[in-house]
């Protein structure tokens, strides 16, 4: 998942890159071009992967728009569909619970990962790398088994849950794991190591002389983490967290295992609708399907321009 | 008492002496060039100045006061870095702008003050610029800005220039020196370029593994090397050891001494020259390459040593591979000067 | 605010690590680690009512272990990583042969097509795959033929960026052209010269890759739910079951799934060392 950011990066970066490289590339193919019959031969290796992205990616896509335009009711092409989702107090809360859900979690994750890449930047190399493998490796616990620890952890009958009504805590005693504050607290959980891994090396990017020259100018530290670290990081702060709420809008393990399809939110709805006990209903989980599609659209179209913005900046000072 | 005074400074970092008893004083509006190998300590000594780093012993005194312990957002110093200390998200007014702020100076008197400095380095018309836009000698020029127009009482500049390729950098020497000399500002200048010493400073501070080989002007420096290590790393001195040259010239050279002679002071002739105070050998030529104005042979003496003979390139007088030649090595410009400077403060 | 920027801590970022630092790391840290560490005492013990848990025990290791449906699954999982991500290697070595070598302009629309799973992720590409082949009476509705295909479009990414830094990073498109100089055919000089040079780079984006389909819950409960059980959705089923069984899962599969991390961090580590 960390290498996310790491591919806006580099797309972004190496876009003047390739278009010389692709130049030279041409010069040279003039040069050295295989006789002229012979040179559609080349093109049959594309075509496996062309089936393959076509059948089981971009179909599958159009299948939904498709499945999301033909009235479940008329039967006729239109926006019925939406309108309905748009309209069902179920299908509204679904998608508010989800937006709210992966913009909560995406914020108090980015903050506490902030401080944490902070952190680590500021420590030696052992410590960083340390913290970094622990990153690394519970990066990895998420879905169901991180949903079961949880349950094992703040359950109903959890062992955070009885100390919690021995010891006298409410909060740990009182605290419902099976409802949106309880899958805000799981998401928070998968949200920190990811976002952490995706700032650690924007951190790196602060240059050691932008500090000694803010000290020389007399700039407090307040200034100078405000006016001039926290400015510079805006980008990959933003990158990142658009990255953070996508990932936790199209999360699906993790709440599947918690609470089933008992509550209200986009991606249990969209897969009840193509896999439920009940009749499949494509109308309503394509036109659902649309609007997680757009969602994830447009965090990836927020995504791109700021890695470009970043690693503009970067490349050039 | 001189401007700012180093009294007995040593620095380590854990068993690593970086300053070994540093003393000297710098008067007020000098521009003072710190010069040596990278690893000598130059760049420290004006971090510890600068207040970034801190003295493990002695003293420093700025301006009468003892700033020895005086944070460095206290001791009201400018400094430009090697590079990239430009603060990307802020424009060059912005830039320049950042340290008046901090002192909350009243925003017309920024504003007319930022564009002053900012016509001082020539950078009109660039103010609404990002570094990011800039090149990098425009980006030394924005930081030279931003660091005389808080008016410091001492300007710091630790090898502004090295990452400026050599064009710009002569430019921009120039204009640092005219800068300097506008506004009469004491300039410290740390670099490993001994051309660039040369060029800028009022008095250069040689410096060698931690501790200061030799001090004067340009010309001083340039002319009359006190160790091997200062006439092999200023000029390009020819180098003969004690027993080479007594074989060539009969001339005995007390032992732990080396001789030194600046490849333009030597002559070279076809004809065997009859010269007075000088001493006359004879060598063969092996290589000649022109350098600019200069063309600069190679020539192998008895006893297999070369030298090097600087003389201005004219067509007319010129030598070819394997040309046996003459060379008269006057005798006030072989230097004798000590294999180490240690030794030299003892015989002296 | 200045007065306390003492000239002790102006000092280059000291070596030594800030207890501030120590303390919140610590804590982070701790916080990570702590739900996966209960799941593992839980699944040592048989019994946790009190501050601390009674009776160590590997009862659900040795359940866990003899029970076969839990080595079914094991295997499904293997089957599925192995064979998706190698379809996937040789789809996009194919096709990316075509890009270094016959026409470059065609990165273009396969970088554009490699990154669409990055913002679909499981959930669209499933039920995407289900309402497309569903119903068509095909072998193409067959459930493996649609989890297969869903996996190969999963880890198309990962596998992509992998090969096509390593591609980058030894300058395939020049190589090609030494080659030919030398006579040799442009498909010969891709196997023989080019892919040798990458296997490393493929190497660490496809054991990424294994370790993302060993994760996977999401395709197969939705694509083939209990018709081929992988080993997260036998984790699922048992939740409800027996707690102490489904511990024993969940700390397996970590540390399978670590295993291969650790693995990649220095592959990775040691590739960056050259």
């Amino acid at each position: 998942m960390a290498d996310i950011s790491q591919a806006g990066a580099t797309l972004a970066a190496d876009a003047p890159a390739s278009g010389a490289g692709r130049a030279a590339a041409h010069a040279s193919a003039e040069k050295a071009r295989p006789p002229r019959g012979r040179k559609w031969v080349g093109y049959i290796a594309f075509l496996p992967f062309l089936l393959v992205i076509v059948g089981y990616e971009l179909l599958p896509l159009a299948q939904l728009v498709l499945d999301s335009l033909i009235g479940k009711e008329s039967g006729t092409f239109g926006l019925e569909n939406f309108v309905k989702v748009f309209t069902t107090p179920l299908y509204q809360q679904s998608i508010i619970n989800s937006v709210w859900i992966s913009l909560v979690s995406a914020v108090v994750g980015i903050v506490v990962s902030f401080l944490a890449a902070r952190f680590a930047y500021e420590s030696s190399e052992r410590v960083r790398n340390a913290f970094t493998m622990v990153l690394n490796m519970m990066s990895n616990f998420s879905g169901v088994p991180l949903a079961f620890a949880f349950m094992i952890l703040m359950g109903n009958s959890g062992v955070l849950t009885i100390l919690g009504e021995q010891w006298g805590i409410p909060f740990l005693a009182d605290f419902d794991l099976y409802t949106g504050e309880g899958l805000l607290v799981l998401y928070i959980y998968f949200q920190i190591p990811l976002a952490t891994l995706l700032l650690l090396p924007a951190f790196s990017g602060i240059k050691k002389s932008w500090r000694e020259a803010a000290i020389i100018l007399q700039a407090s530290p307040l200034d100078y983490w405000f006016r001039i670290v926290i400015p510079n990081l805006m980008p990959s702060i933003l990158g990142t967290l658009s990255v953070l709420f996508s990932n936790a809008l199209a999360a699906y393990a993790t709440a599947f295992a918690v609470v089933m399809n008992n509550y209200a939110l986009l991606p249990l709805q969209i897969t009840s609708k193509f896999k439920g006990d009940v009749q499949i209903d494509a109308a309503t989980g394509g036109a659902l399907a649309v609007v997680l599609i757009i969602l994830m659209v447009i965090c990836t179209l927020i995504n791109n321009y700021f890695t470009k913005r970043a690693s503009k900046g970067r490349e050039i000072i | 008492m001189a401007y700012i005074e180093f009294r007995d400074v040593v620095k380590r970092f854990g068993d690593n002496t970086v300053l070994d008893h540093i003393s000297f004083g710098i008067q007020q509006g000098d521009l003072v060039t710190l010069l040596g190998p990278s690893g000598c300590g130059k760049s420290t000594l004006l971090r510890c100045l600068s207040g970034l780093e801190t003295v493990t012993e002695g003293q420093i005194v700025l301006d009468g006061r003892d700033v020895t312990n005086v944070p460095a957002s206290k001791r009201n110093i400018g400094m430009v870095f090697q590079q990239y200390s430009l603060f990307p998200n802020m424009t060059v007014e912005q830039n320049v702008a950042f340290g008046l702020k901090m002192k909350k100076v009243d925003p017309a008197t920024i504003e007319r003050k930022v564009a002053e400095a900012i016509a001082m380095v020539e950078l009109s018309g660039k103010e609404k610029a990002y570094p990011s836009s800039l090149s990098g000698g425009q980006q030394q020029r924005a930081a030279l800005a931003r660091s005389i127009v808080t008016e410091p009482a001492v300007l710091l500049l630790d090898e502004p220039l090295s990452a400026i390729d050599a064009k710009l950098r002569k430019a921009l020497q120039s204009r640092i020196r005219e800068i300097h000399q506008e506004l009469g500002l004491t300039t410290i200048f740390v670099t490993h370029d001994q051309d660039e010493a040369m060029v800028m400073s009022d008095v250069i501070q040689l410096f060698h593994s931690g501790r200061i080989e030799q001090a004067g002007s340009p010309v001083e420096v340039y002319t009359s090397p006190v160790s091997e290590f200062a006439a092999s790393f200023i000029g390009s001195y020819n180098q003969l050891s004690a027993s080479d040259f007594t074989a060539l010239t009969g001339v005995p050279v007390p032992q732990g001494n080396v001789i030194a002679i600046r490849p333009e002071t030597i002559g070279i002739s076809r004809e065997r020259p009859d010269e007075k105070d000088a001493h006359l050998v004879d060598g063969t030529v092996v290589d000649s390459t022109p350098r600019g104005n200069v063309l600069r042979y190679t020539v192998r003496l008895e006893g297999g040593t070369t030298v090097f003979v600087d003389v201005l390139f004219r067509s007319f007088h010129m030598f070819d591979r394997g040309n046996k030649v003459y060379l008269s090595l006057p005798e006030r410009d072989c230097l004798v000067i000590p294999v180490n400077a240690a030794s030299a403060r003892t015989a002296a | 605010m200045s007065l306390k920027t003492k000239a002790v801590g102006a000092s280059a970022p000291d070596k030594k690590t800030p207890l501030a630092a120590k303390i919140f790391l610590g804590v982070v840290a701790l916080y990570l680690l702590v739900p996966f560490l209960t799941t593992l005492v839980y699944s040592l013990f048989v019994e946790w009512t009190d501050v601390l848990p009674s009776g160590f025990t590997l009862r659900n290791y040795a359940e866990l272990f003899t029970n076969s449906t839990f080595w079914f699954s094991i295997g499904r999982t293997l089957v599925l990583c192995l064979v998706s991500v190698a379809i996937t290697i040789v789809l996009l070595l194919l096709a990316m042969y075509v890009v270094v070598a016959v026409n470059r302009r065609l990165g273009r629309f396969m970088q554009f097509v490699c990154m669409i799973p990055y913002a679909l992720q499981g959930v669209i590409l499933s039920i995407g795959i289900i309402s497309l082949y569903t119903g068509t009476g095909t072998i193409l509705s067959n459930r493996m033929f649609m989890l297969f295909g869903a996996y190969t479009i999963l880890v198309l990414p990962y596998i992509y960026q992998g090969i096509r830094n390593a591609l980058n990073a030894i300058d395939a498109n020049m190589l090609i052209q030494a080659a030919e100089m030398l006579g040799c055919g442009r498909f010969r000089a891709y196997v023989q010269v080019v892919l040798p040079n990458i296997v490393s780079g493929i190497l660490v984006s496809s054991l990424l890759a294994e370790s993302i389909v060993f994760g996977d819950f999401v395709l197969a409960n939705n694509i083939a739910g209990t018709n081929y059980q992988n080993i997260q959705v036998f984790l699922q089923a048992n939740m409800a079951r027996s707690s102490g069984l489904s511990s024993a899962i969940v700390v397996v599969i970590f540390l399978v799934v670590a295993a291969v991390t650790a693995l990649v961090l220095k592959l990775q580590h040691t590739s960056q060392n050259k």
